[in-house]
């Protein structure tokens, strides 16, 4: 299969070369072949994301041999330093990322809301679920559930809490056993971690009960998932509330000791946030690294990376088939649209985190 | 070729007035020695000649050649007045041979490189260290690394070269052999020189004349026989030779002659006073013209000797009366006990 | 008058060092007193921002921790490093020979390394702390309370106040130290009563400089404040960006302006006391070579001390992340020999990013560290010998960078790099990493190149102007030369502070310009801990390596 792709490439890329219209990939409008041309003009596309470089290899290379000529420049930055860079290099401009992929869902949108994304309506459109698209401009690239991760040596199978009612008994009627044992996402020093405690919030109403619990328990909040998930495999704590599946699900195939559960009463699923800046040197590419993210080809490769595909023709532990396979309909995708320009508000932000700061004495 | 004057220089360091107005000046072929105690301000002199201290008033030059003009500012960088110095420490660059070390002058003049090896060959032949030209700094003795230092100062022939010391970082011995051949060298080669020191036997052996300064002005310059047989100020008196001192009081002063009274006694000198009878007046005798007599007689002093001492050429003698003590010379020791000590007319100076 | 060559070179290099100091500063400040990005058409001055992060309780909060830190840390340090400085210089310590490179590792560790290392080590299910609890019953250490945190910043900052101290030292005449010990003081007291207080400036120069060292300290409060929330001003940076939902430069601009207000009068402070040290150093005697002072029943306890604090500062942490980056899992209930694994490392050559990481990491300390040295030799020969008030400006221009946190410095330079349009070109290449390094660290390396120049004599230079040679000349011809085996020292120092930072290049780099420093933190964000810990291990390999250079050459690493 992949011989006769690479060669069909080969003949399209001496077609091209020889003055010929480059192949168009199935279903996409006639004209795409100029895209793909001017694309091969352009030579590379640059991409800056928070996805880490190892990750996003399979995605880069599988994207290289569809379009040779194309080179990929990727960078991967935490969500603050990409916003910043990305905003001060479009003021400059003096060019900046064609492709910007950020899991900070909030901060994408309103880069778009600001007018920083090109419209581009992507011939992937009908394949994707609705909340996952907003303007024609923001696309969302995953579908990772966000999940209880725990340690399995050290949390007897009676405890595992199986949704966040169970989480919530568990804290209340075992304070002593899990007392600093519980760790989450720090909201006040941390951008996911105040989304995904404001989500809690319209899913779950007992979320302050919660929350209040935690902050008796001594939970240890912090900011980034990996200190959290290497100190729960450590057993320094037991439980974290709030890990990005992704993470998760690479982690536990390494270390079989890390247990996952998706919370039965309602998941919640966020998105990496993908689209072409107005500004982009390399438009045309962008657009095919765009497209083909969102292809099923793209997706495939996005599974295969643990990254979870929102496709639902995909078959993969890391798709919208395994979630739904798990939890039903309990998935909640964090939609893409002004709603999450909410969360930057910042009354309601200085609102939220004082009222966390006394849940937090368990107040 | 012209003098080389310097003329009313001030130069203040800080707050501290270094040089108060100090002229001096080298006639071709001639040698002053910067004769004063530390902080006379001898060196601070020679670096503002090299052009190394910056002063704020008055002249130096050469002739036409003007170093340095305060009123109409202008001051040669030390590198375009073509002086030679040689530094206390000899200042010998440890990364260069010893050829190298001389011969750089003369590169910073873009002398072709033959003439360059032939002028440094001869330099240091004539300072006798033609075998260590491939040396380094570190691999010379202490008198080598000297003559290295007055050699790559004269190997480009300045008008005029400036000494810093130069013996002072030898030992005693040393210093005495090479004073020798140094006042030769200065001699044989015609040199013109300005010799920092404070070490009046040095001064008085390698200089025409003698410079000497106190506290930033000039207490006296002259031949060194006039310097050390002629004082002018008891400053000049004291600093030169080893001497006694009697304090006492003037008892009269009349033209050439002083008289003062010590212990009653009267005691008659050269007079260098203009203080009135009855003030308290000194005299200065150098230890070489003192000499004992078991007799009394005028201008003799009871004393009492204490402990001679053996010098080898000679014997020293410490007579003591009260607090006064006098040091006289003898070829022999005498016996402890009560003797004379006569102060000769002409050679007791009263200021 | 004409131009003088040197006149114009002292200017020239004048003017350079103020504008690539200037720039990003002056951005810094400016962008203090706006309302929104600079680069944003709807920005307008005001004091807003200032306003908002004074009555901010947690800059308050994060003013005062650091205050804790900074003087729980020069407590610490000051007292412990110059006794260690006695011990080395004055005393018969055994093995001093192979010691004396080891003292100065925390330096040149990266302090993230050093801090997750601890973790692994001493954590509460850390390695010795599993051991101790299986002994004791209990754990006798929390790593994550403020007290840990002074305590570990404070020993690593022990070999700062060692460097200056050793060197006072080494210029004292130890008659002085002789005449106490004939009239019968232990070493104990000799060193209290005599050595320190004689070198008492020196002492108090680097304590100031500890204190200026506590205030930029992000490393350790990142990885060991984390848990327990422990806010610091380099952090509350973090936590600002959170408050607002956006970055807001304003906010972390009036931070940073706070630090240099803060700041600026150690710097002054600093100066006096330098004058005050280099009078004190002119005390030299004759008794250069003499011997060392003889501890007799001491030598073996001064040794464990210092092999003690080795054992906590350095030892441990390595242990922890080299441990870490061996094995798949580790903590509570975990036989650390069933999870042994090769697997983070063949997984690193898989990274894309970390060869080339590898590589420039590598260049831009031997090349950039070269070109840097340089920079700082031409700076420092500008000054030097210089009769002019125009010296304590450079002064004060070099230590200004030092008081922006690595990571706003990094940024600063970014906006210069995209709104200077000759400089925007060079935005993507490692020119523009080099540039925040070498100004960043601006103050460090013109301390060691003017060390170096300060044991030239002056006469040696002045017998060549003598000799005709005009100002550059000399620099060329006898100080250059005379100060180069000093540089070559510099260079060393350099690369190994060059190897090991990490956070001043985050905003600079793209593809083909990533360090290791800053592929460890991006790592660390996603939570890619065996990579960071065997990548760490790799950072570290290579600064062994570059001591180890250090040492075959017998380069001395004080300054």
């Amino acid at each position: 299969m992949r011989h006769i792709l690479s060669a069909t490439i080969f003949a399209a890329s001496l077609a091209v070369s020889a003055g010929v219209q480059a192949q168009v990939p199935a279903g996409y409008p006639a004209d795409y072949g100029k895209i793909v041309d001017a694309a091969k003009k352009e030579g590379k596309v640059v991409i800056y994301s928070t996805t880490d470089a190892v990750s996003a290899n399979p995605l880069v290379k599988d994207f290289e041999t569809l379009y040779p000529g194309v080179k990929v420049e990727y960078s991967d930055l935490n969500s603050t330093e990409l916003y910043n860079r990305f905003i001060a290099e479009s003021a400059s401009n003096n060019g900046t990322g064609d492709v910007i992929w950020s899991s900070a869902m909030d901060l994408q949108v309103k880069l778009v809301a600001d007018g920083l994304a090109l419209t581009y309506p992507s011939p992937e459109i009908k394949a994707l679920p609705k909340w996952a698209v907003w303007k024609d401009s923001a696309y969302g690239t995953t579908y990772e559930p966000i999940a209880f991760v725990y340690n399995k040596r050290l949390v007897p199978e009676a405890d595992v809490p199986k949704d966040h009612a169970a989480l919530l008994k568990l804290l209340e009627t075992k304070p002593d056993a899990y007392k600093g044992k519980i760790t989450a996402y720090d909201p006040e020093r941390s951008g996911v971690g105040y989304l995904f405690f404001n989500e809690d919030i319209k899913n779950f109403p007992p979320s302050w009960d919660l929350f209040k619990a935690m902050g008796k328990v001594q939970t240890k909040f912090y900011t980034s998932a990996g200190a959290m998930m290497e100190r729960v495999t450590s057993g320094e704590h037991t439980i974290a509330y709030g890990i990005f599946g992704s993470y998760g699900l690479a982690r536990s195939k390494k270390d079989p000791n890390l247990g996952i559960v998706l919370p039965s009463d309602f998941t919640m699923v966020t998105s990496r946030v993908a689209f072409i800046s107005k500004n982009a040197k390399n438009p045309n590419a962008a657009k095919l690294f765009l497209d083909y993210m969102l292809s099923k080809r793209g997706q495939e490769v996005v599974a295969k990376a643990d990254l979870y595909t929102l496709r639902d023709d995909i078959d993969s532990d890391a798709s919208i088939k395994a979630v739904t396979k798990l939890i039903g309909d309990k998935a909640r995708p964090v939609p893409i649209d002004e709603t999450l320009l909410e969360t930057l508000d910042q009354t309601k932000r200085l609102a939220f985190l004082s009222k966390w700061q006394k849940a937090k004495k368990g107040e | 070729m012209a003098d080389l004057i310097v003329k009313d220089l001030k130069l203040r360091l800080g707050d501290n007035e270094i040089l108060k107005g100090v002229s001096v000046s080298v006639t071709p072929g001639q040698v002053v020695a910067l004769l004063g105690p530390s902080g006379s301000g001898k060196t601070t002199l020679l670096r503002a000649v090299a052009g190394l201290e910056q002063p704020y008033a008055g002249t130096i030059g050469i002739g036409s050649n003007v170093f340095y003009d305060a009123d109409r500012k202008i001051d040669l960088p030390a590198e375009k007045r073509g002086l030679g110095l040689v530094f206390q420490s000899y200042a010998l660059w440890p990364h260069r041979t010893v050829f190298d070390n001389v011969g750089y002058g003369l590169k910073l003049r873009n002398k072709p490189a033959a003439e360059i090896k032939t002028r440094v060959e001869k330099t240091l032949a004539q300072i006798g260290l033609g075998h260590l030209a491939e040396r380094f700094p570190h691999q010379l003795s202490g008198g080598q690394q000297q003559r290295v230092a007055i050699a790559r100062a004269l190997v480009y022939e300045p008008p005029v070269i400036l000494l810093d010391e130069p013996l002072s970082n030898l030992d005693a011995k040393l210093r005495e052999e090479a004073r020798a051949w140094l006042r030769t060298l200065i001699v044989t080669l015609g040199l013109s020189a300005i010799h920092v020191t404070h070490d009046q036997v040095e001064a008085m052996a390698i200089a025409d004349k003698i410079v000497l300064l106190n506290a930033g002005t000039i207490a006296q310059e002259g031949p060194p026989t006039a310097l050390y047989n002629d004082p002018q100020s008891q400053f000049t008196a004291e600093f030169m030779g080893s001497n006694n001192r009697l304090d006492g009081t003037l008892v009269d002063a009349n033209g050439a002659h002083a008289t003062l009274e010590v212990f009653g006694e009267r005691i008659t000198g050269l007079n260098r006073t203009k203080a009135a009878p009855g003030s308290k007046v000194v005299g200065i005798s150098r230890l070489e013209r003192v000499h004992c007599s078991s007799n009394p007689g005028p201008n003799r002093l009871k004393m009492e000797l204490k402990a001679p001492m053996y010098l080898g050429e000679r014997w020293e003698l410490v007579f003591t009366r009260e607090n006064l003590t006098v040091r006289a010379y003898a070829n022999a020791p005498l016996e402890p006990g009560e003797h004379y000590v006569e102060f000769p007319q002409d050679a007791l100076w009263v200021f | 008058m004409p131009i003088v060559p040197i006149v114009a070179y002292r200017f020239l290099v004048l003017g350079l060092t103020t504008l690539a100091v200037a720039m990003p500063l002056s951005l810094v400040v400016y962008q203090s007193f706006l309302t929104a990005p600079f680069f944003d058409p709807s920005a307008h001055t005001s004091f807003a921002a200032y306003s908002f992060v004074f009555q901010d309780d947690d800059f308050w909060q994060a003013f005062w921790t650091t205050l804790t830190i900074c003087t729980g840390m020069v407590t610490i340090a000051v007292p412990l490093g110059a006794l260690l400085a006695f011990l080395m210089v004055r005393t018969d310590v055994p093995g001093k020979r192979y010691l004396e490179p080891l003292l100065l590792i925390p330096i040149f560790v990266s302090a993230v390394v050093i801090a997750f290392g601890y973790v692994v080590a001493v954590g509460p299910v850390g390695i010795f702390s599993t051991l101790a609890k299986d002994l004791l019953g209990f754990v006798p250490w929390n790593l994550y309370s403020l007290f840990s945190l002074i305590v570990i910043a404070g020993l690593t900052h022990v070999p700062h106040v060692y460097l200056y101290s050793a060197a006072a030292l080494r210029g004292l005449s130890t008659d002085l130290e002789e005449a106490a010990r004939v009239s019968g003081a232990t070493p104990f007291q000799v060193a209290v009563n005599v050595s320190l207080p004689m070198i008492l400036p020196a002492i108090l120069f680097a304590g100031v400089l500890v204190f200026f060292l506590g205030f930029e300290l992000f490393g350790l409060p990142l990885v060991l404040g984390d848990p327990q929330d422990v806010l610091v001003l380099s952090t509350y940076l973090y936590k600002l960006t959170n408050k607002l939902g956006v970055p807001s430069y304003q906010l972390m601009a009036v931070v940073v302006v706070v630090i240099i207000a803060v700041t600026a009068p150690l710097v002054f402070t600093q100066r006096l006391l330098l004058r005050q040290a280099q009078r004190y150093v002119s005390v030299r005697g004759k008794g250069m070579k003499s011997k060392p002072l003889p501890l007799h029943s001491w030598r073996w306890f001064a040794f464990a001390a210092i092999i003690l604090w080795l054992i906590v500062t350095v030892a441990a942490p390595l242990f922890g992340i080299t441990l870490r980056s061996f094995v798949v899992t580790w903590g509570e209930g975990v036989k650390l020999l069933d999870v042994l694994t090769l697997d983070h490392y063949r997984e690193l050559l898989e990274y894309p990013n970390v060869i080339r990481g590898i590589v420039n990491t590598f260049g831009i300390g031997v090349i950039g560290g070269a070109i840097a040295v340089a920079c700082y030799t031409a700076i420092a020969l500008a000054v030097h010998r210089w009769n002019s008030g125009w010296t304590r400006l450079v002064d004060y221009i070099v230590m200004v960078p030092r008081a922006m946190p690595g990571l706003i410095a990094g940024l600063a330079l970014l906006w210069v790099f995209l709104f200077v349009p000759f400089l925007s070109p060079l935005r993507s290449t490692m020119v523009s990493i080099w540039l925040a390094y070498t100004i960043v660290w601006l103050a460090y390396g013109m301390r060691l190149v003017s060390g170096t120049l300060l044991q030239v004599g002056p006469e040696l230079e002045e017998a060549a102007r003598v000799s005709g040679a005009s100002d550059l000349r000399v620099k060329r011809d006898v100080t250059l030369p005379l100060i180069k085996y000093g540089m070559l020292a510099s260079w060393l120092l350099i690369f190994l502070i060059f190897v090991r930072e990490y956070s001043t290049g985050i905003y600079l780099l793209g593809p083909g310009t990533e360090v290791i420093g800053s592929l460890l933190v991006s790592l660390w964000g996603t939570g890619a801990i065996d990579l960071v810990s065997a990548l760490s291990v790799v950072n570290v390999v290579m600064i062994g390596a570059g001591l180890a250079v250090a040492i075959r050459l017998g380069v001395r690493l004080h300054g």
